[in-house]
């Protein structure tokens, strides 16, 4: 569904992705963790191209991202992506939130899109909040929506980056249930995140970056309790410490 | 002497309308199109084209830069030189457009630049395309920063209007100039026209404190 060959990145003299070989299945989780700065939100924002790669092939279900000609609306349409600050729209109720891009990109009518927004919200939780505004609604609470939001597009994959890195800790349970339900739910998926209860409980397997290098990929009880690379095991002691 | 001139001055009321509407006619015509102009150049200032946005910024800085009545000037006297013909009210309106265009432009641009990025990438990652993203995502949230500061430049386009007057366009400033002659009683002359032209400002200030007001109890909501 989501394949990297032999891509690379910068940013100036920034080499930020090394050489990345990556194949993600349909129905797949993955989960992507490194310390900060080692190019993991690089890595996820290049699958949508929010950031252009430079060399390598980058095929999206079988679109090919890293070619300048492809129609990246279509590729975008079927992925969905959760930003770790929400960027939900601040004009727009959490109902608006999720029907503009089905009115104005699958051309969805309105009263059709507005069905399908409520009901993904009631989905997510959010049955009582659908016509709050996003200053209106918590942290966690604006989270879903957001995730409501990328739902909508009916996407085949969805994408979060760090989602629950903004958020009080008291909230971070009802934002990961609601990704676990998803992963349940066979979507494919790649997830930044240091959540190791969460990996544990819904990935295939996780990625760990640093410096720009895929350094370990292996299911996620065989990386946490038994990292093969010393850089894995010291991030690993860094995480656990906290 | 006085009140013989404020008679006087009553019985020009009629003159000074006339100033009044030509004032209202030119700076009305000029917001209009210095708006549209304003809002197409601020846009493509906050865009993409780094050439469009360099032409832009030269243009901006120029207008600035130089004395309105200097542009006036060049465009009622100079122009004709190289074979472009213009009435007095059309050389005023297209000065007063540039001018105001240019001001504008540089609300507008800051008021989209003031848009956080991660809305546009939010709106990106769903498909929308630039026209929508600009049409439904950024123009909303821009205007909230846009609109008090251009109501009041409404309000200081109208008042550069009077330098219109300078190449014969009877505006409220002319007639003053044209009736000071006549009643030399300066201060009762101008005296009037200053409070022609508050009357035409008066509601554009107070509703540019009300969106003031509006705008930032909207962000402190939202
Ligand atoms: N737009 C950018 N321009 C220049 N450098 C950037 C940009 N975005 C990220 N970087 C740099 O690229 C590296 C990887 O960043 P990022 O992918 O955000 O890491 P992570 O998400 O793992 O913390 C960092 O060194 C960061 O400073
Ligand atoms: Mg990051």
């Amino acid at each position: 569904m989501i394949s990297f060959k032999n891509v690379n990145k910068w940013y100036g003299d920034l080499h930020v992705l090394n050489n990345i070989n990556l194949e993600v299945d349909a129905g797949e989780v993955v989960v992507v963790c490194g310390p900060s700065g080692s190019g993991k939100s690089t890595l996820i924002r290049c699958i949508n191209r929010l950031e252009p790669i430079q060399e390598g092939e980058l095929v999206v279900d079988n679109m090919a991202v890293h070619d300048k000609k492809t129609n990246m609306t279509k590729v975008r349409a079927e992925i969905g992506f959760v930003f770790q600050s929400f960027n939900l729209y601040p004009h727009m109720t959490a109902l608006q939130n999720t029907t503009i891009a089905p009115i104005k990109v699958r051309k969805m009518k309105k009263a059709d899109a507005e069905e399908l927004g409520r009901e993904t919200l009631t989905r997510v939780g959010l049955k009582d909040r659908i016509n709050s505004y996003p200053a209106q609604l918590s942290g966690g609470q604006q989270q879903r929506v957001a995730i409501a939001r990328g739902l909508c597009m009916n996407p085949k994959i969805m994408l979060f980056d760090e989602p629950t890195s903004a958020l009080d800790p008291e909230m971070i349970g009802e934002v990961l249930d609601t990704i676990k339900m998803l992963a349940k739910g066979g979507m494919t998926m790649v997830v930044v995140t240091h959540e190791m209860g969460f990996a544990r409980e819904v990935a295939n397997r996780v990625v760990f970056m640093d410096d720009g290098y895929i350094v370990e990929v292996a299911p996620p009880n065989d990386f946490f309790r038994n990292a093969q690379t010393e850089r894995g095991k010291a991030f690993l002691s860094s995480i656990l410490s906290h | 002497m006085w009140s013989f001139y404020f008679h006087e001055l009553m019985r020009s009321l009629p003159f000074f309308m006339k100033g009044v509407w030509m004032t209202v006619a030119v700076a009305g015509l000029s917001l209009i199109a210095g708006t549209i102009i304003g809002f197409i150049c601020g846009i493509m200032r906050a865009g993409r084209n780094k050439i469009l946005r360099a032409v832009i910024g030269v243009w901006v800085d120029i207008v600035r830069g130089t004395p309105f009545l200097v542009q006036i000037f060049i465009i009622f006297f100079i122009l004709p030189g190289i074979g472009i013909e213009l009435d007095a009210f059309s050389a005023a309106v297209i000065a007063l457009s540039n001018l105001s265009a240019s001001f504008i432009c540089e609300i507008v641009a800051g008021g989209i630049l003031s848009v956080p990025k991660g809305q546009r990438e939010a709106a990106t990652a769903s498909g929308l395309s630039q026209y929508h993203q600009l049409r439904f995502i950024v123009l909303p949230q821009a205007m909230r920063t846009v609109l008090p500061p251009l109501v009041g430049q409404y309000v200081l386009s109208i008042k550069d209007s009077s330098v219109v007057s300078a190449i014969g366009v009877v505006d409220i400033t002319r007639v003053g100039w044209f009736t000071v002659q006549r009643i030399p009683e300066g201060i009762m002359v101008f005296g009037l026209v200053g409070l022609l032209y508050f009357a035409i400002c008066y509601p554009l200030i107070n509703l540019s404190g009300y969106l003031e007001r509006r705008m930032t109890v909207m962000t402190i909501r939202l």
